[in-house]
């Protein structure tokens, strides 16, 4: 199957007839004869140099990325992990591990935590109760000894907050979508998700083992032509926000593709839901479009900030997925503790909606703020907002700076996004103060003039 | 040590996605393509305008799957591997001594090919004995300085052989997904015609004033 369309013409031409042959001086990065075959500097490298490698050795390539990863660490890679010493709060106290000195109240737009629940005194008096009945862990499996009285009111919750027959509960959000995916799909069937989905999506098709497709970003007539030609099973997995973009998928344009393919759709909401929609079921509430769905999926980790992930839909969905979800099926379950933790945030996430509104007031306040400062924030619609840097080559020295004028955030470069669409990924929070919006804005903006990102 | 140096005032290079089991299709058997995503390995479509060279200026269109380099110590190793399957020059002189040196396997006839540049898009149009072949462009992100160190995998009879390649010039990449191609009913590309290949890179790179050397072959 071929994709070709015409390419367009009139242009000017150069004809190869007509091309002169320049002096050396116009090639000054010409090599010499005698240089030996050198890389060039480390931070032209990155990840995906150090993936594939042929040779013998199952650590043939251990050396080479260690001695690599010595060079770009202090370059800027030591932006990455960075150790909190503090909750994931609006304000928050970071290790910098390269001078090893631990700098206090930075203005935080790194965490999930979308509505600032992980650190309520509700959710931690719930924890620590939890811990008291319950202990530490739930040692054991969810389908042996692993689930709690908890655990099952907590899947109840989500499914009753869903308006589903019935939801089920994974460790992490990750293996929900891998255990949906490939507890579902099998050789031979067909798979179609967004080019931007998440890794955990797919590594579930790739699980899988069936066959996988991807279509353009958001484009319902590639989708379209992904979907043509199989006549087996098929499942289309879209997200409710792009996690790197900030976007959101046009749902009904979508099904109505997916209807006439006949396939199954998977929305992955976990940076949408508690916060879109007149209830904050998501982005397929936000766009009445929620019975339309056939999996909806999503984290606690984002909103709720706690752990784990859910998908709900049917009961017969629900419980065949509870028999073939391996990633569920052979793990531990969630700890009572921060299942307790996710009861209570679930609660004063349903029972607060001025969280919601606060939220959204924040995001169009920030989003004036960066517009004001000439920032280019992409397609962003939502509380995940790219702040587009495109400038592979800087963007950690950016980010270096941005730290040390008090604002914590996190530079994405290749291969996390595609080459030279590197961006910082902000996240706004309903506890964000319009006083940490403006200092945190006007930091990042005086930074960005210093570089040219704008005027 | 070098063994060919090859200035260029252009260079342009597309990465397109193309089905894994239509790479696995090209390549040898000790070869595996790389994976860009799942099931989505890369078709790389590449054009040069050669100004000056041991063999003369020349175009060289380049057809070629991209694999993993051998590992090399950090310092030397390479940023990327590739297998060229399909390949023509504008010279017989240029095709002749490629192919005896790097066994690089290339189309007998010449190729004619047009570099056409506007404000940001450069595109490549090639075509031989009176047939279009390929039909291109790419777009430009930032310039900068660069130099890439790839390896290059070639055959002779029974024999493997892979080149170290080292591409130093003037360089824009990114993955704006602006490109374009479009194959024509050729046969120099038969084995690419009605299989699964994107119409638009998702990779755009665009090299000038630049110089490309060659290291001598080594049997692996």
């Amino acid at each position: 199957m071929s994709e070709h369309g015409n390419g367009s013409s009139g242009d000017v031409e150069t004809s190869i007839a007509s091309k002169r042959i320049t002096d050396a001086a116009a090639h000054p990065h010409s090599v010499t004869s005698q240089a030996p075959p050198t890389a060039p500097g480390a931070m032209e490298y990155d990840y995906t140099n150090f993936y594939f490698g042929a040779g013998k050795d199952a650590f043939a390539l251990l050396a080479p990325f260690d001695d690599w990863w010595r060079e770009v660490k202090p370059a800027g890679y030591y932006l990455y992990e960075l150790p909190l010493h503090s909750a994931p709060s609006t304000r928050v106290d970071v290790e910098d591990t390269k001078t090893h000195e631990v700098r206090s109240g930075l203005i935080n737009f790194a965490s999930y935590n979308y509505l600032g629940l992980s650190y309520r005194p509700e959710v931690k008096e719930a924890i620590k109760a939890a811990v008291d009945q319950y202990g530490g862990g739930s040692s054991g499996s969810p389908i042996l000894s692993g689930t709690t009285e908890l655990h099952r009111r907590l899947a109840e919750e989500i499914a009753d907050f869903k308006k589903k027959e019935a939801a089920l509960v994974f460790p992490t959000g990750y293996s929900a979508n891998v255990g949906t995916i490939a507890g579902l799909m099998r050789s031979g069937d067909l798979v179609v998700a967004d080019q931007y989905a998440h890794a955990s999506i797919i590594d579930g098709m790739i699980l899988s083992k069936a066959t996988s497709r991807f279509f353009r970003h958001n484009r319902v007539e590639d989708l379209d032509r992904k979907l043509s030609g199989h006549e087996g099973k098929k499942l289309v997995i879209i997200e409710g926000v792009y996690s790197m973009d900030g976007d959101v998928p046009p749902l009904a344009d979508i099904v109505a593709v997916c209807r006439k393919h006949g396939a199954r759709l998977m929305i992955d909401e976990a940076h949408s839901a508690f916060v879109y929609g007149a209830n904050g079921r998501g982005v397929a509430e936000d766009q009445g479009m929620e019975d339309e769905v056939d999996i909806h999926l999503g984290t606690f980790s984002k909103s709720l900030g706690g752990q784990g992930g859910y998908i709900a839909g049917s009961h017969q969905l629900v419980n065949y997925l509870r028999g073939f979800s391996r990633s569920r099926f052979f793990s531990c379950a969630l700890s009572p503790a921060v299942v307790a933790g996710l009861r209570k945030a679930l609660e004063l996430a349903r029972n607060e909606p001025e969280l919601r509104t606060r939220l959204w007031d924040n995001v169009a306040t920030m989003q004036k703020l960066l517009a004001d400062g000439g920032v280019p924030t992409g397609d962003s619609t939502s509380q995940v907002i790219p702040i587009m840097v495109r400038d592979d080559a800087r963007i950690f020295q950016m980010g270096e700076e941005i730290f040390r004028e008090g604002v914590f955030i996190n530079p994405v470069k290749y291969p996390a996004v595609g080459k030279h669409k590197s961006r910082f990924r902000m996240s706004i929070s309903a506890a964000h103060t319009k006083e940490e919006l403006e200092e945190g804005a006007t930091a990042i903006v005086r930074v960005l003039r210093r570089y040219g990102v704008c005027q | 040590m070098p063994v060919g140096e090859y200035d260029f005032r252009t260079g342009v290079s597309a990465f397109f996605e193309m089905a894994t089991p239509d790479a696995l299709a090209v390549l040898p058997a000790y070869l595996q393509p790389i994976e860009v995503r799942h099931q989505r390995s890369v078709l790389s479509v590449t054009a040069f305008l050669f100004e000056e060279s041991e063999v003369g200026p020349y175009t060289e269109l380049m057809f070629a799957v991209i694999v993993p380099p051998m590992v090399a110590k950090w310092g030397q190793h390479a940023k990327a591997g590739f297998y060229p399957f399909l390949a023509a020059t504008s010279s017989e002189r240029a095709r002749r001594q490629r192919a005896e040196r790097y066994h690089f396997r290339y189309l007998e006839q010449d190729i004619d090919a047009q570099f056409i540049e506007t404000e940001d898009r450069i595109r490549v149009r090639a075509w031989s004995v009176g047939k279009p072949v390929v039909d291109f462009s790419v777009t430009q992100g930032a310039w900068e300085s660069t130099s890439h160190l790839l390896q290059g995998f070639t055959a002779a009879g029974d024999q493997r052989f892979r080149t170290t390649v080292q591409i130093s010039g003037e360089y824009t990449v990114h993955e704006n997904e602006r490109g374009t191609m479009t194959l024509f009913p050729h046969p120099m590309i038969a084995p690419l015609l009605g299989r699964e290949v994107s119409a638009y890179p998702f990779r755009e790179h665009w090299f000038k004033n630049g110089t490309e050397v060659f290291y001598g072959l080594e049997a692996f």
